[in-house]
């Protein structure tokens, strides 16, 4: 998917496909054809053109010849940036809960800090601390807000 | 008549409360900082916070998200000009010859210029706004729900004609928005539908989800990717621009107000745009368009000036309408729905106060932006020079935070995780972002005006183009779309789109 054409046939087949998955599921919802509106109209419209549009695409990008972009992609070090920075926040999402935000929040600023930045661990502890201390003054202390504590739990 | 003196002089008794005054200055503080900041920008930034300030009365919670967003439109030509990076692609222009004009040693004085133009047109344009606005919601009184619907669908397809040469992706976008809205609860009937059986997904996907995702995660991959660290800044000497400066800039600032206003008034213009199209009037008028892009302070009024008058005008067509004309309009419809305001002419009707009290704060705030903006500029050019890998960990800790407090549910956040990455890989493949963000704002809107359109035309879709304003608005829709795909035919390339801001 180096050039602008075979991302777009890419992309074209899969919307075609999530086309097809729409029009799947619109046809499972329940509801009588008596209303204005039926409650699968619009599913099927949205579903349509998304089928349609995706086939328009994939066919218009395997004809077409001329001057073709170049994607620009990120390099070998960048690909793996990219992926531990998406990891840890899929950890941090999924230890908020059972964590709480304070923490959670401490574990992953320290992580992202000291992975990205390549700083001293105590440098990224300290950014990480002051983060998770604010978290827990600012959105649960001062506003209340009904976030996970975790073990601090009172 | 919607518009009266009192109400103008009312809203600015309510905006001149200390409280009020308070959450204007901290609107601005904010949306300067997101403005200096790369990595986040005001749709973003205000979609984050929209959650966070169910604490606040509505008034006060609006007027500070206003602020944010014309202070991040003050903020964006700091580090364009300081550092050469434009905290929002709005400021493209202006880093073009602010950064020389740095380069030269004269930063203080295109900072000041850039604060002076933005002040001068952002309250040209809230002049336009306040007598343009009550002027269309009167207009808009006689609006049916066809006509709703009409003028929602040009809206929609005016944001795709004009996001650059990707006609075909703008739909796509549009589409894959209006799906993502559908998900969940039929709004009037509320069975399940497209949800596969999931209880998460009955719950709906939140439109602050996905902004927050489109724009801050996908935002943050693209400069973890890049791996942008330290930036350098050059040396700030003289601070003020002289009066030669101001002199030879304001037949620049005058005509980039009157273009980002008139231009701004329409769906898709966003800011964006029309600073590309201020610069480039400049350089045609001007007598030594050869100084152009070698540091001409012209070209450093005039794409700040249009920002500005731009984000001025965007509110005429919210605020009269209902209707957001770029994403960053689309989040505060959503914050005013989440207060249980509905904009257009009612609420100029109902809510007269709260109306007026947000327009006022504006002229407010524009003038605490330039009062804060030309002592502290060096202040924020310092932050913006804060090392990525210390500022993106801190945005995503905020994107979560932000669309947890929405419903305080782990599913919204798991959306905007997944948003981010469809953010990225669209703008990669060159797909406009903004049609999706509309799209998803307006898509219960448009499903609700549909109905009831049906329900008065008893299931014809004749309605829409046998009453005569509806039908201006859907011949509009159609020519929008027919222009988009003849300049499709004429440029022979595949579909990119342009760059976008959150603008």
């Amino acid at each position: 998917m180096k050039k602008q054409t075979s991302a777009d046939i890419v992309g074209g087949c899969f919307l075609a496909f999530l086309g097809l998955v729409t029009l799947f599921a619109a046809s499972m919802i329940k509801g009588g054809m008596e209303e204005r509106l039926p409650p699968r109209t619009l599913p099927y419209v949205v579903g349509s053109i998304i089928l349609i549009s995706g086939i328009i695409l994939a066919i218009k990008s395997f004809r077409f010849k001329g001057e073709n972009p170049t994607i620009q992609w990120p390099d070998r070090q960048g690909t793996v940036r990219i992926f531990v920075t998406l990891i840890s926040l899929i950890v941090y999402i999924a230890l908020m809960t059972p964590l709480g935000l304070p923490l959670s929040t401490f574990l992953y600023v320290t992580f992202s800090v000291w992975y990205l930045g390549r700083y001293r661990i105590l440098y990224a502890f300290l950014i990480g601390f002051v983060s998770g201390a604010v978290s827990w003054l600012l959105f649960i202390y001062l506003l209340e807000l009904s976030f996970p504590m975790g073990p601090f739990q009172s | 008549m919607l518009f009266s003196w009192d109400y103008l002089l009312q809203g600015f008794v309510t905006a001149l409360t200390l409280q009020n005054l308070f959450w204007a200055f901290v609107g601005c503080m904010i949306g300067t900082l997101i403005g200096v900041l790369p990595g986040i920008g005001p749709s973003s930034g205000i979609a984050i916070l929209l959650p966070l300030t169910t604490v606040l009365p509505p008034t006060s919670a609006i007027i500070m998200m206003a602020a944010i967003y014309y202070g991040a439109m003050y903020g964006g030509s700091t580090t364009a000009i300081v550092v050469n990076i434009p905290g929002e692609a709005s400021s493209v222009p202006t880093a073009l010859d602010g950064y020389e004009m740095a380069k030269q040693g004269r930063a203080g004085p295109a900072l000041g210029i850039s604060a002076i133009s933005s002040f001068v047109a952002g309250t040209l344009g809230l002049v336009g706004l306040t007598f343009f606005a009550p002027f269309l919601a009167n207009f808009a009184l006689a609006f049916g729900p066809p006509e709703y619907f009409a003028l929602m669908f040009m809206g929609l397809s005016l944001v795709i004609s004009l996001s650059g040469r990707a006609l075909l992706k703008g739909v796509i976008s549009m589409a894959l928005g209006l799906l993502a809205a559908l998900i969940g609860q039929n709004p009037l009937t509320g069975a399940a539908r497209l949800t596969f059986g999931s209880i998460d997904l009955m719950a709906g996907v939140n439109f602050i989800s996905v902004i927050v995702g489109l724009f801050a995660v996908s935002e943050v991959m693209f400069n973890v990717e890049r791996a942008v660290t330290a930036i350098n800044m050059t040396e700030i000497r003289d601070w003020m621009p002289t009066w030669a400066d101001i002199k030879q800039s304001t037949g620049a600032m005058l005509r980039s107000s009157g273009v980002g206003f008139f231009l701004g008034l329409l769906p898709g213009c966003a800011p964006s745009v029309t600073t590309f199209v201020a610069y480039d009037l400049e350089k045609r008028l001007s007598k030594h368009p050869e100084r152009f892009g070698h540091g001409a302070i012209e070209g450093v009024a005039a794409p700040e000036g249009a920002n500005n008058a731009t984000s001025s005008a965007g509110f005429v067509p919210l605020f009269s309408f209902g209707l957001p004309t770029a994403p960053s309009m689309a989040v505060l419809l959503g914050g005013l729905m989440m207060y249980g305001l509905q904009p257009g002419p009612m609420l100029f009707k109902q809510n007269p106060q709260f109306v007026w009290a947000v327009i006022a704060s504006m002229y407010i705030g524009n003038i605490m932006l330039l009062v804060l903006n030309l002592p502290l500029v060096g202040m924020w050019a310092r932050i913006a020079t804060v090392p990525f890998p210390i500022l993106g960990p801190l945005i995503l800790f905020c994107s979560v935070v932000g669309t947890y407090s929405i419903r305080f549910l782990i599913f919204d956040v798991w959306v905007m995780f997944v948003f981010g990455i469809v953010g990225y890989f669209m703008r990669k493949f060159g797909y406009p972002v903004a049609p999706m963000v509309l799209a998803s704002v307006l898509a219960q809107m448009l499903e609700t005006s549909l109905q009831q359109s049906l329900l008065i035309s008893q299931g014809s879709a004749m309605i829409f183009v046998t009453r005569p304003i509806s039908a201006v608005f859907m011949g509009l829709a159609v020519l929008s779309i027919v222009r988009g795909i003849w300049v499709q035919f004429k440029t022979h390339a595949p579909e990119v789109a342009l760059a976008e801001d959150e603008g």
